[in-house]
């Protein structure tokens, strides 16, 4: 009783004590951001219990802090890459999020004093052998997740492969199915997630000593000093250790959360210093290479589609009665679902059927061409229920089968009437093949997100990006529109 | 040459036909009239079996066509009977996607797999008998309803058809090209080629026919 008595004392005093600025204090709230997807032990869904709403230790965190500086956290949820940008537009307060202070970061954001420390963790495939650190994975694949401290841990040892992922759940999941050699992670997630990968096996011991801190704006020095001081009041009163012991998440490093020394690490490099520096030559270059593996994914897939719709589009019309359900069933399939959702399925939904595994580019390539198929199947169609009948019937006298009169005198047709609305839907799917990134797949837009991550130059790169789609869509445009214009002075 | 015998043939739940027999003389050209409504150009579609009957048999020498066959075997069969068989239409139908001479040409190289050069030599010829000559590189958008027709006929022949079927060939032309098409059948006629044609137009069916079968 007396020991409750004076927490609450201390409570009290906290409240008192700590000067949340004033705008928090009328609002009552604090919003803070982050990424509930795949996002154990930090903030996530409880897969048995997904009605309790979003657990995890920084929501225990949040809730503790919100209570010392006597207002409401409110989660606000958001993609792990773009947290600092959902801050500064506004839409959050802070990010609390397992957010390491890396310096591209704190360029562009406010950190708090760190709140955990955190370690790093490899993990192997059950069938990798021989590999004792990350010196033995040269050549090889690693996967992480983008924009992460394991990712800057990785780019420091050069010759690695690294893959990046939107969560570490697939990162793991890459590696269980063979696609990757190893993953490395902060050691909370994986022990986090263990029990859902027993076939990974962890090698060396975690290393290194990193930092989580919540960010807030630049401009928002107060609200930092606020973070700072409840941090501290919950490390003294001991619900820090509290909270992680929960989770298993107490490690003896935590101790030095108290040092004066790791309170400060980031309270002195807070000047001014806006963007990082950027490399101009190799940004180009990597634009480019992502914009030749655009062009590369489009053409290939929308070859394919056209094709594919094709075939589907003459079943449809001229098949046996069985097969003309098959290809409405198929169009309506593949128009009826998102694409997102194929290419997270076929890429890492069929992943895990032994077999039947691709690479991320076949997978890719793929997805776009059933996708588009769909569409194209009904372009054409139209454009072969279009031709006149007199047509059909002018090559059956002739004596031409279905298949001969379909080859030489319909389908030829109804091409050329297919061209302006399938040209449409080549440049669609040219901007739409950026979807491959969920799979990993380094594209034009993958490559400027993490460029402008990297640098924080969302403008200026966002708009060397768009023109390059321009300069590539444009001429195919004007090929398509010259193509049909000598079509109409032959025909018209 | 091509025989209908009790050929009956169902239409919007009334009897077009029941019962019709008809010879096609083999040299001879017959016309077939009768007012609209009469099923003259389904008569004539049924020559070679672009409309099918629902009773009799159509038979072109050894080619017989009973009503009711299976669905494939009635393909096979209508196909080789239209390869015996040439056929203009009203529209003319051209191909508008090839030039006049791949028009003439597709038939006789897809279906009889003749060689490009032999196919366009023997077009140009029958360009030249129907007097286009020198068309051969248009397209069929750039051609006179006349035109057209000609090169209709031409398409028609190039597979070398024992009889030709006309299904009102000058309706839908002004009278100076009606003349210039009416000009070519009837060299045809006095060719000894066999020719089954449908009009409307009882003073032209005259001047053509050798025969005239009244529905």
């Amino acid at each position: 009783m007396l020991r409750f008595l004076a927490c609450l004392l201390l409570a009290a005093a906290a409240i008192a004590q700590i000067p949340l600025p004033q705008r928090y204090r009328d609002a009552g709230v604090v919003r803070w951001g982050s990424d509930a997807e795949g996002g154990a032990p930090f903030v996530y869904l409880d897969g048995q219990h997904p009605e309790r709403g979003e657990i995890g230790f920084e929501v225990d965190l949040a809730r503790e802090l919100g209570t010392v500086l006597g207002v409401e956290f409110r989660r606000v949820q958001a993609p792990y890459e773009h947290l600092v940008q959902v801050l500064e537009r506004g839409d959050c307060d802070l990010v609390l999020n397992g957010f390491e202070p890396t310096p591209v970061r704190r360029a562009l954001v406010r950190f708090s004093r760190p709140y955990y420390i955190f370690q790093q963790q490899l993990s192997v495939g059950p069938a990798v052998e021989g590999v004792r650190g990350l010196q033995d994975l040269v050549g090889k694949r690693v996967g992480v997740l983008g924009q992460s401290q394991s990712h800057q841990v990785l780019l420091e040892h050069p010759g690695i492969e690294v893959v990046l992922y939107e969560s570490n759940v697939t990162a793991y999941e890459e590696v269980v199915n063979g696609r990757n050699a190893a993953s490395l992670a902060d050691l909370p997630i994986a022990r986090a997630l263990r029990p859902l990968f027993p076939k990974l096996r962890d090698v060396g011991e975690p290393f290194g000593a990193f930092y989580y801190a919540m960010a807030v704006r630049r401009g928002e020095p107060e609200l930092q000093s606020a973070l700072d001081a409840a941090v501290g009041v919950l490390f003294a009163n001991g619900t820090l250790e509290r909270i992680y012991r929960r989770w298993d998440l107490w490690v003896p490093e935590e101790a030095k959360l108290g040092d004066a020394a790791v309170a400060e690490t980031f309270a002195r490099d807070i000047e001014e210093r806006g963007p990082a520096p950027i490399d101009w030559g190799s940004a180009m270059q990597l634009l480019g290479l992502g914009a030749l593996r655009t062009v590369g994914i489009s053409v290939i897939a929308f070859a394919l589609a056209v094709l594919l719709g094709l075939a589907v589009a003459l079943l449809r019309l001229h098949g046996p009665r069985p097969l003309q359900w098959v290809a409405l069933g198929y169009v309506e399939l593949f128009r009826g679902t998102p694409i997102l959702v194929q290419m997270l399925l076929l890429y890492y939904g069929l992943g895990q059927v032994p077999g039947l595994s691709m690479s991320a580019e076949v997978a890719g390539i793929l997805g776009l061409a059933l996708n588009y198929a769909a569409y194209e199947a009904e372009i054409y169609r139209g454009a072969l229920s279009a031709i006149p009948r007199g047509q059909r019937e002018a090559s059956q006298a002739l004596g031409l089968s279905t298949a001969q009169s379909l080859r030489h005198v319909i389908v030829p047709q109804a091409l050329r009437l297919s061209l302006a609305p399938s040209t449409n839907d080549f440049i669609a799917l040219f901007k739409d093949s950026s979807i491959v990134m969920v799979i990993t797949v380094v594209e034009l837009t993958k490559q400027y997100q993490m460029l402008a991550n990297a640098s924080g130059r969302f403008i200026l790169l966002g708009l060397v990006t768009s023109g390059l789609y321009l300069l590539m869509s444009l001429p195919l445009a004007y090929l398509a529109r010259r193509f049909e214009r000598s079509l109409d002075r032959d025909h018209a | 040459m091509i025989e209908l015998r009790g050929i009956g043939k169902q239409f919007g739940g009334r009897a077009l036909f029941a019962g019709l027999d008809l010879d096609l003389l083999p040299g001879k050209t017959t016309v077939i009239m009768g007012r609209s409504g009469s099923g003259k150009s389904t008569l004539l579609r049924m020559l070679n079996q672009l409309e099918r009957h629902d009773a009799g048999t159509v038979r072109l020498g050894e080619i017989e066509i009973p009503a009711g066959l299976p669905h494939g075997e009635w393909v096979k069969r209508a196909t080789a009977l239209r390869r015996r068989t040439g056929m203009v239409f009203q529209g003319y139908h051209l191909f508008p996607h090839l030039c006049v001479l791949d028009n003439v040409t597709l038939a006789p190289r897809i279906v009889q797999g003749r060689e490009r050069e032999a196919a366009e030599a023997r077009a140009m010829e029958l360009l030249k008998l129907v007097g286009m000559q020198d068309a051969a590189d248009r397209f069929p958008a750039r051609l006179s309803g006349g035109e057209s027709q000609r090169i209709a006929i031409a398409r028609a022949l190039a597979t070398e058809p024992e009889v030709l079927l006309l299904d009102e060939p000058t309706s839908a032309l002004d009278p100076g090209s009606t003349a210039e098409v009416v000009k070519v059948i009837g060299d045809l006629r006095d060719r000894g080629f066999t020719q089954a044609m449908v009009t409307h137009d009882p003073e032209l069916g005259r001047r053509l026919a050798d025969r005239v079968f009244e529905l």
